[in-house]
């Protein structure tokens, strides 16, 4: 499995704009072509059911929204899809969660590996206590070893798509915890993406900030979903409307329905989807 | 309580994640767990120690080691009683003046005092706390037992000194040295230590809990009293826990101080000893096997338990305040 | 606008009736104030005191022979040379030994113990061995490392005083992994790191400004310590540095020194009192200044 990682990211080329073009070649698939697929998923916490039988698909290329009140389970499902959850003892999930058609909840499988491949995004920006380029290499450096004009580059392109690069490039070697609130969430995304991960989970990760900092990252998503599968929690409509391509609604633990944006906002099929997005509850 | 520790859960978790997380993972819970066994081997080690080596005392004089103050190595016969009773008076007279002291100065650093002031004055208190035991001795002896005989004491013997109950406390000879001296000198000693880790506890105290109280109209005092009291208690209680540690077991300071002798009264201006000036002091000349040195071990343990006591008091206090 | 201005003033008019009990709180937050300074004042007077007796008393003896001399018969101008000497060995070597596994222990506590019965034990353990007198673990060293071997040795002071570090260390470096907020571990096993990295790598720097002052007060504790290396390390009139011999330690000599009946002695202890309590505080003070001036926490 690391082997197999790393032999990917060493196919990869090492610097540039394109390696979106090389990676699988994605061209030659439909776009929208399922890359995370979930079967019939139960989470549980303890004894609390708290996603009930979800199925659903995350096509690739595109941005996945999901919505619904506090405590639905959309962050929880998050989660999943990373195997967060193993951190906590007393949390099980079980169906299926197909990464390429590979089941990641089953047994056996490489956690470490597995989050190299679907990165993640907080709530709160999660600066680690070191300089801006440590930030963004760290992750890098748990999966490859890369010499140091490699690693520059790796890092000046993460740092440029996440357009923080001309704000922080004569201090690279500064604290990233000197950052603005913006300017660390946009780390912190840069550190996901230096990785190159195939799926990114972003789970609020605008809340904490503020409508311009807001923005560049909504930005940035349209950007990023050229490359990558994104999922995105949010408790903003209109951000979803904004950003996703395809919006799910979850409310008590179950999916209830999910569907292109613009489909979900303006002609929702189910009552309870209409009365969240017309603010009726939640 | 669970047969598979966490730890061992958590560790053992990564058995079926692979390669390169597994063996560092397996790797660093062992150490981390043998880490925490040593610290357990430790105790057991000393309280063992203690045991072994104070059961001889504790055969030949049965529950009358508690209970007998004599302490005569001409007869052989030693009783545990006055070094006991002058652990106990001189910690409760630390305590006594030190926690309120502490409370005052950790309020004022944290909560009162302008930036400019609280910085060195914060830094004063840390020094304070840095100072080591034998200077607080040397300090009390040459200083504040002089200012004790002739000033406080006689002053004390004046005026409380003529109350009916309490002013068997504050009668006597006023020599300076003995119990109240010894249990200010604790105040002094461990008001600092106490401070600091109250200090720490409020300075990290989420702001926004304070400002939400004050921008309810709260006083200064109102949010220390309702808000960072009840938020901070936890932590605090373990400063206060770490000064009393000091404080029963302070051996130099005390030893300068407490005029060394093995009696029990009710005067506080008399001298005394506590177990640990009591073992510094006669230490060196017991010999090795003889019924002294047992004696001696034996008021180790009985110290040691009188710290678990304590320890186990106020981690039960705790747990019943907590949550 | 005017809405609320009149909803403000309605609400100011209902408070009025309550002016006696806003006058008592006022007062309540004055005399807490006073106090407080008060005590304060009490604090800083006990340094002062402490440290102008410890510079009238021991600067006069202070000369460059201090730092040159061993201790010596009285009357024959000894130094302090290897009192010094013996104390520095012993501390480095107590915070060698006892500092790696305070840290580890910690991290066991805060990171891999979390809700098991063995963490419950060993947090309590930890927490009776920081209360523990300093003399009683003098006993036991010299009840294992000593009387076995029969002699003093600087080894056994060294590491009677690495049973005072480990504690101090657990507890500050728990506390303060404690501190770290879940999210950053998260976010580090988000990227795929082993628990491992995430503790070392990410919580234990998060954390490393606490875990130094933790480590540097148990430095400021042990330096000073005397009573367990009454029964340890002794004490030693000439020079030593093998640690498998009686060695010489300021406090010890201070102890030693402080109620003998020579004037010269008296002075020593007195001078290497002003010399430890010099140390102490300057380390704490380069330790402070040293944290202070990284802002990346």
């Amino acid at each position: 499995m690391n082997d197999q990682i790393g032999q990917n990211a060493a196919a990869r080329p090492q610097q540039g704009v394109s390696f979106a073009q090389t990676r699988g070649a994605p061209q030659a698939l439909a776009p929208g072509r399922a890359m995370l697929s979930l079967r019939g998923l139960d989470f549980y916490y303890g004894a609390n059911h708290a996603l009930k039988n979800i199925s659903i698909d995350f096509p690739e290329q595109r941005v996945t929204g999901l919505i619904g009140p506090s405590g639905c389970g959309k962050s929880t499902l998050l989660r999943v899809m990373n195997r967060m959850y193993d951190l906590y003892p007393g949390q099980r999930a079980t169906g299926e969660v197909l990464l390429d058609g590979q089941n990641i909840i089953a047994p056996g499988t490489d956690t470490n590996a597995l989050r190299s491949r679907v990165g993640m995004v907080f709530q709160k920006p999660t600066p680690f206590p070191m300089s801006i380029f440590d930030n963004v290499a760290f992750g890098v450096r748990l999966h490859e070893s890369l010499d140091r004009a490699a690693m520059e580059a790796r890092i000046e392109d993460a740092l440029r798509r996440v357009a923080l690069w001309a704000e922080v490039k004569d201090r690279l070697r500064a604290p990233a915890a000197a950052l603005s609130g913006g300017q660390q969430q946009r780390l912190c995304i840069a550190r996901t993406i230096a990785t190159r991960p195939e799926v990114i989970l972003l789970d609020e990760p605008t809340s904490a900030l503020d409508p311009i900092s807001t923005a560049r990252i909504e930005e940035l998503l349209d950007e990023l979903k050229v490359e990558f599968t994104i999922a995105i929690v949010t408790h903003n409509l209109q951000q979803a409307a904004r950003c996703a391509d395809q919006v799910a609604f979850f409310y008590m633990g179950e999916l209830v329905e999910v569907a292109p944006a613009d489909r979900l906002f303006t002609a929702p099929r189910e009552k309870r989807t209409q009365d969240y997005i017309t603010g009726r509850f939640g | 309580m669970d047969a598979t520790p966490a730890g061992g859960r958590a560790g053992t978790r990564k058995v079926d994640t692979g390669l390169g997380g597994k063996l560092g993972d397996q790797l660093f819970a062992g150490i981390a767990w043998a880490a925490g066994i040593v610290v357990l081997l430790l105790i057991v080690g000393i309280i063992l120690v203690m045991l072994v080596g104070g059961s001889h005392a504790l055969q030949v004089f049965g529950v009358g080691f508690l209970t007998h103050a004599v302490w005569n190595p001409v007869v052989d016969h030693y009783g545990a009683a006055a070094p006991v009773f002058g652990t106990l008076v001189t910690s409760f007279i630390g305590l006594l003046v030190a926690v309120p002291l502490a409370f005052g100065v950790a309020f004022f650093l944290t909560e009162m005092a302008p930036g400019w002031l609280s910085q060195p004055v914060g830094t004063a208190v840390e020094l304070l706390a840095a100072v080591p035991s034998i200077i607080f001795g040397m300090w009390g002896f040459f200083v504040i037992v002089p200012v004790m005989a002739q000033d406080v004491q006689p002053a004390l013997i004046d005026t409380i000194g003529h109350a009916p109950i309490i002013g068997r406390l504050f009668s006597g000879a006023p020599f300076g040295t003995g119990l109240l001296t010894g249990g200010l000198i604790l105040a002094v000693m461990i008001t600092p230590f106490i401070a600091a880790v109250m200090r720490d506890v409020f300075n990290s105290m989420p702001a926004v809990l304070k400002e939400s109280a004050y921008g309810l109209g709260s006083t200064r005092w109102e949010v220390m009293r309702k808000v960072v009291m009840p938020w901070s208690r936890v932590a605090v209680s373990g400063g206060i826990m770490l000064g009393l540690g000091r404080a029963l077991g302070e051996t130099m300071a005390i030893t300068f101080v407490i005029g060394n002798s093995n009696r029990i009264g009710a005067s506080l201006f008399a001298p005394g000893n506590t177990i640990a000036s009591l073992i510094a002091l006669e230490f060196p000349e017991s010999p090795a096997g003889s019924l002294k040195l047992s004696a001696l071990l034996a008021l180790g343990l009985i110290l040691m338990v009188i710290s678990f006591i304590t320890l186990a008091c106020s981690r039960l206090l705790l747990r019943q305040r907590g949550n | 606008m005017s809405a609320t201005t009149t909803r403000l003033g309605a609400a100011s008019r209902h408070v009025a009736p309550e002016a006696g009990r806003a006058r008592r709180r006022r007062f309540a937050n004055l005399a807490a104030t006073v106090l407080c300074a008060v005590a304060t004042a009490i604090l800083l007077a006990a340094l002062v005191s402490i440290l102008v007796t410890l510079v009238s008393r021991g600067l006069g003896g202070l000369h460059l022979s201090t730092f040159t001399r061993m201790t010596s018969p009285p009357g024959s101008g000894g130094g302090l040379l290897n009192p010094i000497v013996g104390s520095i060995i012993q501390t480095v070597l107590a915070v060698l030994v006892g500092a790696p596994v305070g840290l580890l222990a910690g991290v066991f506590l805060a990171e891999f113990g979390t809700g098991s019965w063995v963490a419950d034990v060993v947090r309590f353990v930890s927490d009776m061995l920081l209360s523990a007198p300093s003399i009683l673990v003098g006993l036991f060293v010299y009840l294992i490392l000593v009387g076995p071997v029969g002699h003093f040795s600087g080894f056994a002071g060294a590491m009677s005083l690495a049973i005072l570090v480990i504690p101090i260390v657990v507890r500050t470096t728990e506390d303060m992994l404690r501190l770290v907020p879940t999210s950053m571990r998260e976010a580090a096993a988000a990227l795929g790191a082993p628990r491992w990295k995430v503790v070392m790598l990410i919580c234990v720097r998060a954390a490393r400004k606490g875990i130094a002052t933790g480590i540097l007060l148990a430095v400021a504790r042990v330096s000073g310590e005397t009573a367990p290396l009454l029964f340890t390390s002794l004490g030693n009139l000439s020079w030593s540095v093998n640690l498998n011999a009686p060695m010489s330690s300021l406090p010890v000599t201070i102890y030693q020194y402080a109620g003998s009946a020579y004037d010269d002695w008296v002075q020593l202890a007195w001078t290497a009192a002003l010399l430890i309590t010099a140390g102490v505080l300057i380390i704490n003070i380069i330790a402070r200044l040293g944290l202070g001036g990284r802002d990346s926490t």
